[in-house]
C-alpha cells in the first residue's frame, strides 16, 4: 500500500520544527511519499506513526545480493505488481548453465563468453549475469573441479551452484564460497545442512518445494535457521504453472498478506523444452534469477533487449537519442529541421516529413524527453543547447547552408538562436501537419 | 493498486471474427475472442480465457514489405492469394492480415483492384481475415467501402480507426457487420478516448478490437507492454470502455537496426527472435491476437501458446 | 532625422533612421498591441504606410495580410524599418483596446486595524524653563493624544531636518503621521495644522496585463477611489516570458520604471477621481505575481524561469516608496506580498487570503486562470499548489478570431442543437469582431452538445450545413457571417482553434486532478471551487464544467472571488494582522512541480477530451450529453 503525502502528513506532529531539514511537515510528508525521505529524521514521531510509516516504506520483497565485485547484482526489493504503477528496479540475473560433466574447455568457453560478451543499446552495456554450474556427475570432486574451472577463468562473474546434495554443495562452496554464489537448493529434507552452508559462507539460498504453500513453509523454516537471503524456486514441472505462481507471489508480497513469500523468484529454464518461451515469461513476470543454456546469437540479443525493456521506467517520457536523422536521401543543400527528443514529437514530425517527400535532416536535441512547448517553457530548449548540439553532431559539415528550421512553438527563441549560433533561423509551423506545405513553400536555396 | 482478489469485477467483452457456412459465411473457422475475467494465464485457474491467435501479415504490394520476408519467401509474395494460402497451410497461422499497401502509391485510384484482391484472398484461405485499408484520408472512404463490401458476411476485422480518422472505417464496418481495429499511440487514455468516440457514433463494443500500437522490441515495446497491461487491468477492474480484446503487431520488428543490419547468416533467426519475444510478451500482457510477418515465427508462437494455454485449440474456451 | 506622423491622431515624432515603426510608436506612447514582443510572429501590430516608404519584407510576412491589405500599404510595425519621413495609419484593431477590467470586490469583512496613524497635537513652545528638544516635545504630545509610548517613537533624519521649521511655522500645531515598524513607530511625516482626515493608503494589484489601484481612507478604511489601467510593460512583450526575456537583455531598469509608472498612473487617476492629494497616501500594498514583484523591486527575474525555479525572496518585503519610484508621500512604505515559487506569487497568496480557504476546515480548490494558471488545494491545515502554462487560448490567443474581452468580442453564445444556428451577445452590443474566452467556452460546450464536434474536438464535416465547412487549413464552423460582423470577415472557429482550447483546458484540469490525487481527495470532498481573476467572473460555470475545465461539482459550490489579488491587497492594507497571516500561508503551501510529476502527462492526456476520458468524473455532464444525443439521433439509427 503506497501512502499519499496527506496520509503521511496526518501522522506527523505538524510542528513545522524544521529539524528534519524540511521547511514544513507537509513537504517532509511529500518527500516520504515519493520515497526520497527518511522517517528517522523526524524526532517527534510517536510509536504508532513510526510503525505505520515504517511498514509502508520497508521493501515488501527481500533484497538479495549475488556475487561480489564489479559483476555482482541484486534482485528483489520491488514495490509494485505492474510496471506502470512505478517501475521495476532490479532486472533478473540471467545465468548460463554449465555442467560438471562437460570437458573443462567447454565450461571455460561458456564462462569466458559471459565474462566478455556485451551489447550496447541506448547507451547501456548489456551483459549476461553469470554461470550456473550443475552437478550432473553426483560426485563432489567432479563438481568441485568444475567450479574450479569457472573460478580459474578469472572472470569474477557471479555463480549459482546447483547441487542438491549438501555434501557436493559444500565442495563447490569451498572453491568459491567467498564470492557469494547462490546456493541451489534447499528442500524440506536438506534445508538444515543447506542453511548451515549458507550461514557459513554468507551465501543466498534458493528454496524448492512443490507448491507455493510449501515454499512459504520453507522460508519460515530457513528464517528459523537464521537465513533470510532466500529465493523461491518456481521451476515447476509444467511451464504453464510459472506465470500464475509468480503473479500470486508478487501480489501477495506487495500487499504484505504473505510475508513468507516476500522473496525473489528463481527459474531454471533448462528443465523445459521451450527455453525461449520460459525465458520470456521469466523476464516479463517477476523472475529474479533465471538459469538458461548458453543462448545462440539471436536469442541472446533479444533476451537482453527484452530485459532492458521490461526494466525501463515506463513513466519516463519516451525519448529519442539526440542526433541527426535523415529523411529520404538528403544532401548538402537539404533543409535541417530542429525538434525535441520526445519520441512522439519525433515520430509525428518524421511521418509528415516522409509524406512531404522533401529530403531533409531531422536535428534532434536533448530536451530530456519534453515536448516543444514544455521544453521552451522550462528553458530546457534554449540557444546554448542548440549551439552545443550543432557542434556535437557536426551539422556544419553536413550541410552547406546555414539555415535552421525551428518548431513554431519555439519561435520566442529564434533571435537568441541566431545570435548564439550564427545560423539563420526560420520559424516553422506549430502543427506538424503543415510541415510539408511549409517546406514546399518556404524552403528555397 | 493490486489486490489479491481472484475476482476483479470486470470482464473482457467478446468479439467474433470470421463466419463459417453455418454462420452464413465461407470461412472454415470462426473465433470468439475475449471473455477473460482475470489476468492472462491466471485466468486459467478461475475463468477461462481464449488462447491467443497468431495472425500472419501479408500485403498486396510487396515493394512496401521488408526485404527479409520477401527474400525468404521468394516469388510467392507477388501472388497475394497464394501467399494467404501459404499462411494457412504452410505456416499454420490462425488468421491472415492483409495490408492494402498498393494504396500507398501516389495518386492511387484503382479501386476495383481492392475489391478483387480482398475477394481473391478470401478464396485463397479459409481463415478469418483482417484487412488493413488505406492511410490516406482522401481515399479512405472508398477503400473501406470496397473491402467492406467484398467481405460481406465474412465478419472481417477492418483496420484501422484512429482518433483523427475513424468515421469512414466505422461506416464500412457498420454497413457490412464487420469488426474494426481501433488504434491509439501507446496511451491508455487515448485508447479509451477512441473507444468512446466509436461508441458515440454507434459502433458496438463487441465490434472493436483495441490496438494499443505495439512498438518493436527495443523500440517502444517497453511502453506498449505496460500500456497493454494497464488497459487490461483497467478493463478487469470494470472499465467497460476498455473491455475489448487487444490485437498487437510489432510491425516494425523487421526494420529495426538490430534485425536489418544483422549478419545475413543469422538474419532470419534474429528476425524471428525479435518477433517472437515481442509477440509472446504481448500475449502475456493481454493481447488476444498477435501478428507477425516472418513465416518461421508462426509455428514457434503456436507451439508456445498451445503449451501455455493447456492444449486448447483456437476459439475454444 | 526622419519624422513620422501617426494617423488618425496626427501625432508626430522623429526617430533615428533604422528604427522600426514600433520603436516610434512606443516612443510616441501609443499603446500598440504587441503580442510577440516585436518578433514579427504574431501579426497583430498592423499599420498602413500612407505616405513615404519603409523597408519591409513583404514576402516573409505576407502571410499576415490579404493582397488587398498589402495594396493599401499594410506592414508590421515591428518589422518595418524607417528611413525617411512617413505618414503611418494605425488602425484601431492594432491598438490595445479599452478592456473590461474587473472592478468589484466581494467585500469580505476584515476588521479595520491599520498600521499608519495620524495624530494632531497642539504643543507648547519651548521656553527657557522648558527647554525639551523638539522631538521630545512632539512624541510626548502624541503619547498624550493616546498614541504610542513616547520611547517607542523615532524620527528618521529627513523628518528631523524639516521638523523645527514646521513646528514653528505652524505655531506648534502639527499633525504627525506614524507608521508601525518592527520595534516601534516611525514618524514619517509632520504637517502643519490638522490634517488627520487626509490619511490614505493604496492597495495595488500589479498584474501582467493590468494594474488596479484602490485608495482607501486609513481613518476608517472606506474606499475613496478606484482606477485601473494597462501595465505599460505590455509594450515590451505581452506575456510574462517575453518580459523576462526583455529583462535579460538589459531591459530590467526599463521594466522596473514602467511598472512604477503604471502604478503611478493608476494611483493618480484614482486620487484625481477622489479629489485627494497623492502626497496624502502613506502606505502602499502591492500584490503581484512573482515576476512582477521581482521586477518592481528591480531584482533580476531571469533565474526564476530556469530550473529549479527559485525566487529570490519567499516572504513579504517592505521598502520605501521612493526607492521603487512610486510617487506618494515621501516616506510612505510599500508592502509587497510574499511569493512561494516562480508561479505561485503574491497574487495567488492574495487570492487565498481573499477566499478565506486558509481559515476553514473544509477543503477548497482555487483556480486562477490566465495565460498561466495556478491551482491551490487545501484547508487551514495544509495546502498544495501548482502552476503551469495554459497557453493563451482561454484568453482568446492562438485562436484565429480570438480576442481579449474588448468591445465587439462575442462573450456569450448558444447554438441551437437542431438548426445549428448560433445566438450571441457581444461586449457593448456592437457588431462582432471576434470571440473572447467566455465566448469560446460557451461555443465549445454547445458545439459538443450539438454533436458538431466529437469529444476530441474534431468537427464532423459529414454534417451538411452551410456553417460547417472546410477552411483553408482546417474544418471550421461559421459563427457570424461577413455581413453581420464588424470586420467584414466570416468569423469562424477552426478545428485547430478547438485543439488549442482543449490543450489549454486540459492543462488546468490535469493540474487540479494531479493536486487532488496527490492529496488523495475526490471531487465529492471539495466544498468549494473558487475562480479568481477576471476570467471566472464572466464564464458560464455550467459550460466550464461541460468542457471539463474544472472538476465537476454542483454549480452552487463554485464561487468567483473576483480580483482576488486586489481584494487581498485591500485586506492587508486595512488590517495589519493579515500581513502576518500571509507569511504563514506562504510558508505552509507545498508547491508541486508539474514538470517533475510523472503522472501529470497521464492526467493531461486524460483531460484532453471533452470533458475527460474518465466520464465517471463528470456524471452530470455525461447525463446531459446522453440526453443531447438522444435528441440528435432519431430512433432506429445505429
Amino acid at each position: 500500500m503506497v501512502l499519499k503525502a496527506l496520509d503521511i502528513y496526518k501522522l506527523l506532529p505538524k510542528k513545522n520544527c524544521k529539524e528534519c531539514g524540511d521547511p514544513t511537515c507537509l513537504t517532509f510528508a511529500m518527500k516520504l511519499a515519493s520515497g526520497k525521505g527518511d522517517i528517522d529524521k523526524c524526532p517527534y514521531l510517536d510509536l504508532n506513526a513510526k510503525n505505520i510509516l515504517g511498514a509502508s516504506t520497508r521493501p515488501p520483497i527481500q533484497l538479495v545480493k549475488i556475487g561480489v565485485g564489479e559483476r555482482r547484482f541484486a534482485v528483489g526489493e520491488e514495490f509494485v505488481v505492474f510496471r506502470h504503477e512505478k517501475t521495476f528496479y532490479h532486472p533478473p540475473g540471467i545465468m548460463f548453465q554449465v555442467s560438471d560433466i562437460w570437458p573443462a574447455e567447454k565450461i571455460e568457453s561458456v564462462t569466458r563468453r559471459v565474462g566478455s560478451e556485451h551489447f550496447v543499446r541506448v547507451g547501456t552495456d548489456l551483459t549476461f549475469s553469470g554461470v550456473a554450474i550443475t552437478n550432473e556427475s553426483g560426485d563432489p570432486d567432479v563438481f568441485s573441479k568444475a567450479v574450479g574451472v569457472v573460478e580459474a577463468t578469472g572472470t569474477h562473474i557471479p555463480e549459482v551452484l546447483m547441487a542438491a546434495d549438501p555434501v557436493v554443495q559444500e565442495e563447490g562452496l569451498k572453491k568459491c564460497g567467498n564470492f557469494r554464489p547462490l546456493i541451489y537448493s534447499a528442500t524440506k529434507d536438506t534445508y538444515k545442512p543447506m542453511c548451515a552452508l549458507a550461514k557459513k559462507f554468507g551465501s543466498p539460498l534458493v528454496v524448492s518445494a512443490k507448491d507455493l504453500e510449501s515454499l512459504g513453509e520453507m522460508t519460515k523454516l530457513c528464517n528459523a535457521e537464521g537465513i533470510t537471503d532466500l529465493l523461491l524456486d518456481l521451476s515447476f514441472p509444467s511451464l504453464r504453472d510459472y506465470v500464475p505462481a509468480a503473479t500470486e507471489i508478487r501480489q501477495k508480497s506487495i500487499s504484505r498478506s504473505a510475508p513468507e513469500l516476500g522473496y525473489p523468484i528463481f527459474l531454471d529454464t533448462t528443465r523445459y523444452e521451450m527455453q525461449d518461451t520460459a525465458l520470456v515469461l521469466g523476464i516479463d513476470k517477476y523472475a529474479g534469477v533465471i538459469v538458461t543454456p548458453a543462448l545462440g546469437p539471436a536469442s541472446s540479443v533479444a533476451t537482453l533487449t527484452l530485459r532492458q525493456n521490461i526494466y525501463t521506467d515506463p513513466q519516463k517520457p519516451i525519448q529519442m537519442n539526440p542526433g541527426i536523422y535523415p529523411v529520404g536521401n538528403p544532401g548538402k543543400e537539404s533543409p535541417v529541421l530542429l525538434t525535441v527528443n520526445f519520441s512522439l514529437t519525433y515520430f509525428t514530425v518524421q511521418g509528415y516529413l516522409e509524406s512531404s517527400r522533401v529530403p531533409c535532416y531531422m536535428f534532434i536535441v536533448d530536451t530530456e524527453g519534453l515536448s516543444v512547448l514544455t521544453a521552451v517553457a522550462a528553458g530546457k530548449l534554449n540557444e546554448t543547447l542548440v549551439r552545443d548540439s550543432i557542434k556535437k553532431f557536426d551539422l556544419e559539415n553536413l550541410v552547406s547552408h546555414r539555415r535552421l528550421i525551428i518548431p513554431g512553438y519555439a519561435s520566442p527563441l529564434s533571435g537568441k538562436i541566431e545570435e548564439e549560433t550564427g545560423w539563420k533561423v526560420l520559424v516553422g509551423p506549430r502543427d506538424a501537419a503543415e510541415i510539408g506545405d511549409y517546406l514546399q513553400k518556404e524552403w528555397k536555396i | 493498486m493490486a489486490e489479491n482478489s481472484p475476482d476483479l469485477g470486470g470482464k473482457i467483452g467478446y468479439v467474433v471474427l470470421g463466419a463459417t457456412k453455418a454462420e452464413d459465411g465461407t470461412r472454415s473457422v470462426s473465433y470468439r475472442l475475449g471473455g477473460e475475467s482475470d489476468l492472462p494465464f491466471i485466468g486459467m485457474k478461475t475463468s477461462l480465457g481464449s488462447i491467443p491467435l497468431v495472425a500472419f501479415e501479408i500485403c498486396d504490394d510487396p515493394s512496401y514489405w521488408s526485404p527479409i520476408v520477401t527474400s525468404y519467401t521468394g516469388d510467392l509474395v507477388s501472388d497475394t492469394p497464394e501467399w494467404a494460402t501459404a499462411a494457412e497451410q504452410q505456416y499454420g497461422a490462425d488468421l491472415v492480415r492483409l495490408y492494402l499497401t498498393s494504396t500507398k502509391r501516389r495518386g492511387f485510384d484503382d479501386f476495383p483492384s481492392i475489391t478483387k484482391v480482398t475477394e481473391d484472398v478470401l478464396s485463397g484461405t479459409g481463415l478469418p481475415l483482417v484487412v488493413e485499408g488505406s492511410n490516406e484520408p482522401a481515399i479512405d472512404s472508398e477503400i473501406f467501402q470496397r473491402c467492406g463490401e467484398a467481405g460481406q458476411g465474412e465478419r472481417l476485422l477492418l483496420g484501422t480507426a484512429e482518433a483523427g480518422r475513424y468515421r469512414s472505417v466505422a461506416a464500412a464496418a457498420m454497413a457490412y457487420n464487420h469488426s474494426m481495429v481501433a488504434q491509439s499511440p501507446i496511451d491508455i487514455n487515448l485508447a479509451k478516448q477512441l473507444n468512446i468516440l466509436l461508441r458515440e457514433i454507434g459502433v458496438k463494443a463487441d465490434h472493436i478490437m483495441i490496438d494499443p500500437y505495439t512498438g518493436s522490441l527495443g523500440y517502444g515495446f517497453e511502453y506498449s507492454y505496460s500500456v497493454m497491461e494497464r488497459i487490461r487491468y483497467a478493463a478487469l477492474k470494470g472499465d467497460t470502455d476498455l473491455a475489448m480484446p487487444m490485437i498487437a503487431s510489432a510491425m516494425d520488428s523487421l526494420s529495426v537496426k538490430e534485425v536489418r543490419e544483422a549478419d545475413p547468416v543469422i538474419r532470419d533467426d534474429i528476425a524471428v527472435a525479435w518477433e517472437f519475444y515481442a509477440a509472446l510478451s504481448s500475449a502475456v500482457a493481454g493481447a488476444s491476437i498477435v501478428c507477425v510477418r516472418h513465416p518461421k515465427t508462426v509455428p514457434l508462437l503456436k507451439l508456445a501458446f498451445r503449451e501455455l494455454w493447456a492444449g486448447k485449440k483456437p476459439g475454444e474456451f | 532625422m526622419p519624422s513620422i506622423t501617426f494617423l488618425p491622431s496626427y501625432r508626430k515624432i522623429t526617430v533615428e533612421p533604422g528604427s522600426t515603426i514600433l520603436d516610434a510608436i512606443q516612443r510616441a506612447q501609443i499603446q500598440m498591441n504587441v503580442v510577440c514582443g516585436g518578433q514579427g510572429k504574431c501579426g497583430k501590430c498592423i499599420v498602413y504606410i500612407k505616405n513615404g516608404s519603409v523597408e519591409f519584407d513583404r514576402e516573409k510576412f505576407g502571410k499576415f495580410f490579404t493582397a488587398d491589405e498589402l495594396g493599401q500599404g499594410a506592414c508590421l510595425a515591428c518589422q518595418a524599418v524607417v528611413r525617411d519621413d512617413l505618414h503611418v495609419m494605425i488602425p484601431d484593431s492594432s491598438l490595445i483596446q479599452q478592456q473590461k477590467i474587473l472592478m468589484e470586490s466581494l467585500g469580505i469583512e476584515t476588521p479595520f486595524q491599520p498600521s499608519v496613524w495620524k495624530y494632531y497635537v497642539e504643543l507648547s513652545p519651548p521656553t527657557l524653563e522648558d527647554p525639551s528638544p523638539d522631538l521630545t516635545r512632539l512624541v510626548w504630545g502624541i503619547q498624550k493624544q493616546g498614541g504610542p509610548l513616547a520611547e517607542k517613537m523615532y524620527a528618521p533624519l529627513d523628518v528631523l531636518r524639516g521638523m523645527p521649521r514646521v513646528l514653528r511655522d505652524s505655531g506648534w500645531r502639527v499633525t504627525a503621521t506614524l507608521a508601525l515598524v518592527p520595534g516601534g513607530y516611525r514618524i514619517i511625516d509632520i504637517e502643519k495644522g490638522d490634517t488627520r482626515k487626509e490619511l490614505y493608503g493604496v492597495a495595488i494589484d500589479l498584474g501582467t496585463t493590468t494594474v488596479v489601484a484602490y485608495i482607501r481612507s486609513l481613518v476608517d478604511g472606506h474606499v475613496v477611489g478606484i482606477a485601473s489601467n494597462y501595465n505599460r510593460q505590455i509594450s515590451c512583450g505581452e506575456d510574462i516570458l517575453s518580459r523576462v526575456n526583455f529583462a535579460r537583455k538589459n531591459g530590467l531598469p526599463k521594466l522596473q520604471a514602467l511598472a512604477a509608472e503604471s502604478i503611478n498612473l493608476a494611483i493618480t487617476t484614482a486620487a484625481n477621481g477622489a479629489g485627494i492629494d497623492r502626497e496624502d497616501i502613506y502606505e502602499v500594498v502591492v500584490a503581484g505575481n512573482t515576476i512582477m514583484t521581482h521586477i518592481l523591486l528591480g531584482i533580476d527575474p531571469a533565474y526564476m524561469i530556469e530550473e529549479p525555479y527559485v525566487p529570490v525572496v519567499r516572504r513579504y518585503l517592505t521598502t520605501a516608496a521612493p526607492r521603487l519610484g512610486i510617487e506618494v508621500a515621501k516616506d510612505a512604505s510599500v508592502f509587497l506580498f510574499p511569493a512561494v515559487s516562480d508561479f505561485i506569487g503574491g497574487d495567488i497568496i492574495a487570492d487565498i487570503l481573499a477566499s478565506g480557504m486558509g481559515e476553514r476546515d473544509e477543503i477548497s480548490l482555487l483556480v486562477d486562470i490566465g495565460t498561466n494558471f495556478e491551482v491551490v488545494l487545501g484547508n487551514r491545515d495544509w495546502m498544495f499548489s501548482c502552476a503551469g502554462a495554459a497557453g493563451p487560448a482561454l484568453e482568446g490567443g492562438e485562436v484565429l478570431f480570438g480576442m481579449r474581452a474588448n468591445p465587439g468580442a462575442i462573450e456569450r453564445i448558444t447554438i441551437d442543437p437542431v438548426t445549428l444556428e448560433p445566438q450571441y451577445q457581444t461586449i457593448n452590443s456592437i457588431k462582432p469582431m471576434g470571440i473572447c474566452g467566455s465566448g469560446l467556452i460557451d461555443l465549445l460546450a454547445d458545439l459538443l452538445r450539438a454533436c458538431v464536434v466529437d469529444r476530441t474536438g474534431r468537427i464532423n464535416t459529414e454534417i451538411i450545413h452551410p456553417r460547417i465547412r472546410q477552411g483553408v487549413h482546417f474544418p471550421e464552423y461559421v459563427i457570424a457571417w461577413k455581413q453581420e460582423s464588424g470586420n467584414n470577415k466570416d468569423i469562424v472557429i477552426t478545428e485547430n482553434d478547438i485543439k488549442n482550447l482543449i490543450m489549454s483546458k486540459a492543462s488546468v484540469l490535469a493540474a487540479c486532478i494531479t493536486l487532488m490525487k496527490q492529496a488523495g481527495i475526490t471531487r465529492n470532498e471539495l466544498s468549494t471551487i473558487y475562480f479568481s481573476g477576471a476570467f471566472g467572473n464572466y464564464i458560464h460555470k455550467e459550460n466550464a464544467i461541460m468542457i471539463g475545465l474544472i472538476p465537476e461539482v454542483p454549480i452552487e459550490q463554485i464561487r468567483n472571488i473576483g480580483n482576488g489579488a486586489v481584494e487581498g491587497a485591500n485586506m492587508a492594507l486595512i488590517n495589519r494582522k493579515k500581513r502576518k497571516t500571509l507569511d504563514e500561508i506562504a510558508k505552509n503551501i507545498a508547491y508541486i512541480e508539474l514538470n517533475a510529476e510523472s503522472s501529470f502527462m497521464d492526467e493531461y492526456t486524460g483531460s484532453s477530451f471533452l470533458p475527460h476520458t474518465d466520464l465517471s468524473l463528470f456524471p452530470r455532464v455525461q447525463k446531459m450529453l446522453d440526453e443531447c444525443r438522444l435528441k440528435k439521433i432519431p430512433p432506429g439509427v445505429p
